[in-house]
């Protein structure tokens, strides 16, 4: 405020008389005049200080603005979006497919969406089916028509298929051998005029919509059996409608919403995306009383069979007790469709890289899946271990509820698994037994967290070694003589047909027939009797009451076994050493169960059901239960066959099948 | 004539600020209501000294998440300050309305709640039901840390912080994960390129500068301005918790470098230490910290977690650092409770005091004490045939939280210069020959012991 008394050297203004005026008169009111002088002080004072604040608070509030994007804020990831195409308004498009014997195509404005030129596979029809809205392929199937069952494949598939999709249509090499009548006829209710009269090795692409128009249609005749038809190249334009009608109009529910964004991307799922009435997609199964296993985590291994993971998980959520918080599928591979289905039943998916090939790349997602469980649910003392191929039993978490304290407090134990490897639709009976197996069946188990962080997580196999994870884990410096609980009836059932260790005839043999539990709420009779001492008492009473088989019949036939209910039997085999399983493998062939290794023993016992008869059978004089047999029974030695010219090198391992 | 000068100096400079003044009530009124934003609240709230918008969103967000079932708790630092100034009062009339509004009106930018994860998982119904209500929202995702240390899963994203904003008023809602070692986490909060760097100010937020590790906390239901809110059972422990929550990751991309270049030992003996390794370090951290007695890792194990997030399998023993100032008596005695007898003790309180327990199996738990000075910090070492002194001088550093072998545990924040200081700038190359009066870089010789102190400053058990 001194600024201006200090400041004499200002240069007068330019007088004007009314100012003159005015500033004599002031001058002689000295009184006034201070008071002036003071009052525009004063102002001066109130505008500086109006003025700080203003300049404080507005370069407040810009250095805001500016700090909040500060670098420590920022993501030092730059997540660069990769621009998306935007949706492209054209409404038509250019679709191009080609059949030959060696190569078949399929272009979409453009983009190849299927290319399969390998040799001595991709035999058959390819089917693509694509959005009509959008044009995304929604659905990519191969039926390989030249053998017999696959058209009823197709036909399933192409009933599933929703009104007013395109469907492409072409083949490879061969596609009409065991094409029958039926598959025809709905090929032509698909508007194809060619397919009545499809026949060997033709060339045929076919572009439809599904219950609309013809879009187009080639076909090159065979000339000769020994010849193939000439390759044809099918160009033509579909017109995509709007997304209006493209969509169900289903309420507006979460759940809904779900199914939504699913049935717009894939297709062949049947019933789940249906208009009218689709299969529900929450199923509230009734909670279970004291449920021991509802923290529990639920990892279910999955690969890139989304069809198999779509039922899998159907019936997981189904089972009784079930928590589906604690779910977590891990997805070996970045494979978009399994995604998908984990997102329409609302679960959390997670994907991994591949690793290795082959049963060293299945390990390795068994090793990332176990230690990011146990990451994920850092209270777990256990996590239950899926795949994507097996049906999970109604009663599955009321069987582990029930058993896993003893995993808790027995240290004896290796693992809780829902499967009996014997325990077939002729061998095992009763749904409340349970078993102590020397062997780990796998396929629906429960792991306790300390066995895999102290011991199999530190020294689990490497990507180099292709070995099975289960099969290392079976190994004696792993088991370390631990046993695993296991139902008599089966909580799991292997439905995979296609798989890395496993095909169509394998599965036949040795898959089909399980059994598989269907009752809800089993209580369970004996599960304090599994403990390690309490079974041997157990097992000891059974030899005691069992009685013993006749010895001179032939162990195979139906006749060993009386005609009776609810008995316990005995027989006795030869089993000169601990691993000694000459006679109990030929028996087990003969008895069409498990034979390809050993699996379901205890101390050189096995038990399972034979005409609704306990049966167990005893390995002499390797097992301690050999005291059992009386001084007259001889054991029974079955020799195993010569060697068979080319014999079926069958992999011994179902464990682990993935593709 | 300087008279007239001085009066044409004072009109003009009134006329001028007059000018001014109106232009800048003019502008600071269009400027900043445009805003509406923060600012704009602030100045208003500090104008009536209440807010009762903040009370009103606060209300509304709790209607909003009771809704759909989602149990969150109140961690606002200020607000739990204030509580807990009264907290016998509130706890004693959980129901009582009282009579003014205390702590939901003080003016705000936002009120900060936590959510623990697991609670829920269908959130675009939440939202829904946000912006029905008027709430505008915005979500931050980062990596899941859990998985991180996984070389090949990936995409995995899980949201850290949710901001919900209605009117001028935000509310924080941090989520905490569980993590292995008992502990809750909640991630930073950063912002990926196209979002909104406006949405409110973050950097007043309270939590996000950096990850935080805090124990489990109690919860407690009070009324609290007519509020029920959720709070953690003893505020000022968690406030004083959180001023040191800072957590450090583990360089997981490092450590796979790492184990690139230098394949790690799967050998039996290799999986054999680590365990052992890891279960003293268990033993170690639950003796120590039911003294309350503060401790970090030191030496290899720290070199270990820094460089490649595992115990190193040839260091052979365990080593943690602890300031002088949180010495115990009971030290020894607990340990050797605990199963793990003193093996020696060299140094004194006041000076190169150093412990070493015996572990299971050949392993060594060692306790160095560290001596805090005006511009370092350093521990001692005693030869213990020739009572030779050794020091060893480290830059200041401070704590933080970091997990290690399924522990939360400390380590020093400034972990490069630590393990520089200690290994030199070699530290990345593993060494398997290690003197520890020579090979360190940071080693000075420090004198002898007098011989009459032997018996005190060197005991060999």
């Amino acid at each position: 405020m001194d600024e201006w008394k200090l400041n004499p050297a200002i240069k007068p203004h330019k007088k004007r008389s009314w100012y003159l005026a005015w500033k004599y008169k002031l001058m002689n009111q000295r009184t006034l005049r201070k008071l002036c002088q003071t009052g525009a002080v004063l102002f001066l004072l109130v505008t500086v200080i109006v003025n700080i604040k203003l300049i404080l608070d507005t370069r407040r509030a810009a250095y805001e603005e500016e700090e909040e994007s500060a670098q420590d804020y920022d993501d030092e990831l730059l997540n660069v979006e990769v621009p998306r195409h935007p949706v492209s308004n054209k409404k038509v498009l250019d679709v191009e497919v080609y059949s030959s014997r060696s190569k078949v195509y399929v272009a979409v404005d453009g983009t190849t969406v299927l290319e399969d030129e390998a040799r001595e596979q991709g035999r058959g029809i390819h089917v693509i089916v694509l959005n009509q809205a959008t044009g995304h392929v929604m659905a990519k199937r191969v039926f390989d028509t030249y053998s017999p069952h696959e058209d009823e494949a197709m036909v399933l598939f192409l009933n599933m298929v929703a009104r007013g999709r395109i469907l492409i249509f072409t083949i490879k090499d061969e596609g009409s051998f065991h094409l029958k009548d039926t598959a025809k006829n709905v090929l032509k209710s698909l508007g194809s005029q060619v397919a009545p009269f499809l026949s060997w090795r033709d060339m045929w692409t076919f572009v439809g919509k599904k219950g609309g128009e013809l879009y187009g249609e080639k076909h090159a005749k065979s000339p000769a059996l020994s010849t193939w038809g000439d390759p044809v190249l099918l160009k033509t334009e579909v017109h995509l409608t709007s997304m209006e009608d493209a969509e169900c109009h289903w309420p507006d529910t979460e759940l809904n919403r779900r199914r939504k964004r699913f049935c717009s991307k894939v297709e062949g799922y049947g019933s789940v995306c249906s208009c009218k009435d689709p299969t529900p997609i929450e199923f509230n199964p009734d909670p279970l009383k004291d449920n021991k296993v509802f923290d529990v985590p639920v990892a279910v291994i999955a690969g890139n069979r989304p069809n198999y993971l779509y039922r899998m998980l159907r019936s997981l959520l189904s089972a009784q007790g079930v928590n589906p918080q604690m779910i977590t599928v891990f997805i070996d591979g970045y494979y978009e469709e399994p995604m998908d289905v984990v997102e329409l039943f609302g679960l959390s998916g997670i994907q991994h890289t591949p690793i290795s090939i082959k049963n060293a790349r299945v390990s390795q997602h068994y090793k990332a899946s176990l230690t990011a469980t146990f990451n994920l649910f850092p209270d777990a003392k256990f996590a239950v271990v899926l795949e994507e191929d097996l049906d999970i039993s109604v009663d599955f978490f009321s069987f582990l509820s029930q058993s896993i304290h003893l995993l808790e407090e027995d240290e004896s134990l290796y693992c809780i698994s829902a499967w009996n490897d014997q325990g077939y639709e002729h061998t095992a009976e009763d749904p409340s037994l349970l078993y102590r197996v020397e062997t780990m069946p796998g396929l629906g188990w429960v792991l306790r967290k300390s066995l895999y962080k102290d011991e199999l997580e530190p020294k689990w196999p490497t990507p180099e070694k292709l070995w099975d994870w289960d099969m290392w884990m079976r190994m004696p410096e792993q088991r370390k003589g631990r046993e695993c609980i296991i139902p008599d009836v089966s909580r799991s059932y292997h439905f995979g047909i296609v798989g890395l260790n496993m095909n169509g005839y394998f599965h036949e043999a040795y898959f089909k027939k399980h059994k598989f539990n269907t009752v809800p709420n089993v209580q369970l009779k004996n599960v304090e009797s599994l403990r390690k001492d309490a079974y041997e008492t157990e097992i000891h009473r059974l030899l005691g009451e069992a009685e013993v088989l006749d010895h001179s019949k032939n162990p195979c036939e139906d006749s060993f076994v009386p005609d009776t209910e609810g008995r316990v039997y005995v027989m006795f085999i030869r089993m000169e050493q601990e691993a000694d399983f000459t006679t109990w493998t030929q028996l087990a062939k003969c008895l069409h169960i498990w034979d390809l290794d050993v699996r379901g023993n205890h101390k050189g016992l096995w038990r399972l059901f034979r005409k609704k008869n306990h049966f167990l059978v005893v390995g002499v004089p390797a097992s301690p239960y050999s005291s059992k047999k009386p001084s007259s029974v001889t054991p029974i030695y079955m020799e195993p066959p010569a060697k068979e010219e080319g014999a079926v090198a069958v992999p011994a391992v179902a464990a682990a099948e993935q593709t | 004539m300087q008279k007239i000068n001085k009066n044409v100096v004072l009109a003009l400079l009134s006329l001028t600020s007059l000018v001014f003044l109106l232009f800048q009530l003019y502008y600071y009124k269009f400027y900043l209501s445009q805003k509406n934003g923060a600012v704009f609240s602030k100045v208003r709230g500090s104008q009536s000294g209440q807010d009762s918008t903040r009370w009103h969103v606060v209300r509304k967000f709790l209607g909003l998440i009771a809704s759909h079932n989602i149990p969150v708790y109140l961690i606002d630092p200020l607000i739990l300050g204030l509580v807990d100034k009264d907290i016998e009062q509130i706890k004693s009339s959980p129901d009582g309305p009282s009579p003014e509004c205390k702590y939901f009106c003080a003016p705000r930018d936002f009120t900060t709640f936590a959510l623990l994860d697991k609670t829920w998982r269908h959130e675009m119904g939440l939202f829904r039901t946000a912006e029905k209500m008027g709430f505008q929202w915005l979500k931050i995702i980062n990596k899941d840390p859990r998985l991180d240390g996984m070389n090949d899963l990936s995409g995995i994203e899980i949201p850290l912080h949710y901001i919900f904003k209605l009117a001028s008023h935000a509310i924080h809602l941090v989520v905490f994960y569980e993590r292995s070692g008992n502990y809750l986490w909640h991630g930073p909060l950063r912002l990926k390129q196209h979002m909104d760097r406006k949405f409110v100010p973050f950097r007043k937020l309270h939590f996000g500068r950096y990850p935080g590790a805090y124990e489990k906390p109690e919860l407690l239901l009070v009324s609290i301005d007519d509020l029920k809110v959720q709070i953690p059972k003893n505020p000022s422990n968690f406030l004083e918790e959180m001023s040191h929550s800072r957590f450090l990751e583990c360089r997981y991309r490092e450590a796979r470098a790492f184990f690139q270049l230098y394949p790690d030992d799967a050998s039996l003996d290799a999986v054999e230490f680590r365990k052992k390794a890891k279960s003293l370090l268990h033993l170690a951290a639950l003796t120590l910290n039911n003294l309350g007695v503060k401790f970090w890792l030191s030496s290899g194990t720290c070199l270990g977690w820094y460089r490649q997030c595992n115990v190193i399998p040839h260091s052979k023993d365990v080593d943690l650092g602890v300031f002088i100032r949180d010495y115990k008596a009971d030290i020894i005695p607990a340990f050797q409770k605990a199963g793990l007898p003193l093996k020696h003790k060299f140094g004194k309180v006041e000076d190169s005091l150093e412990l070493s327990f015996q572990g299971e199996g050949d392993i060594k738990l060692d306790i160095f004490f560290f001596y805090e000075e005006d511009d370092h910090i350093w521990n001692g070492g005693t030869q213990a045939k020739s009572g030779k002194k050794f020091k060893y001088l480290f830059p200041k550093f401070t704590l933080c939280w970091t997990e290690f072998v399924e522990l939360k545990v400390h380590v020093p924040c400034e972990t490069l210069q630590y393990v520089e200081a200690n290994y030199g700038p070699d530290w990345k190359v593993p060494v398997k020959t290690w003197d520890w009066k020579s090979s360190p870089s940071n080693v000075q010789y420090n004198g002898v012991w007098p011989v009459d102190e032997w018996d005190d400053v060197i005991q060999i058990y």
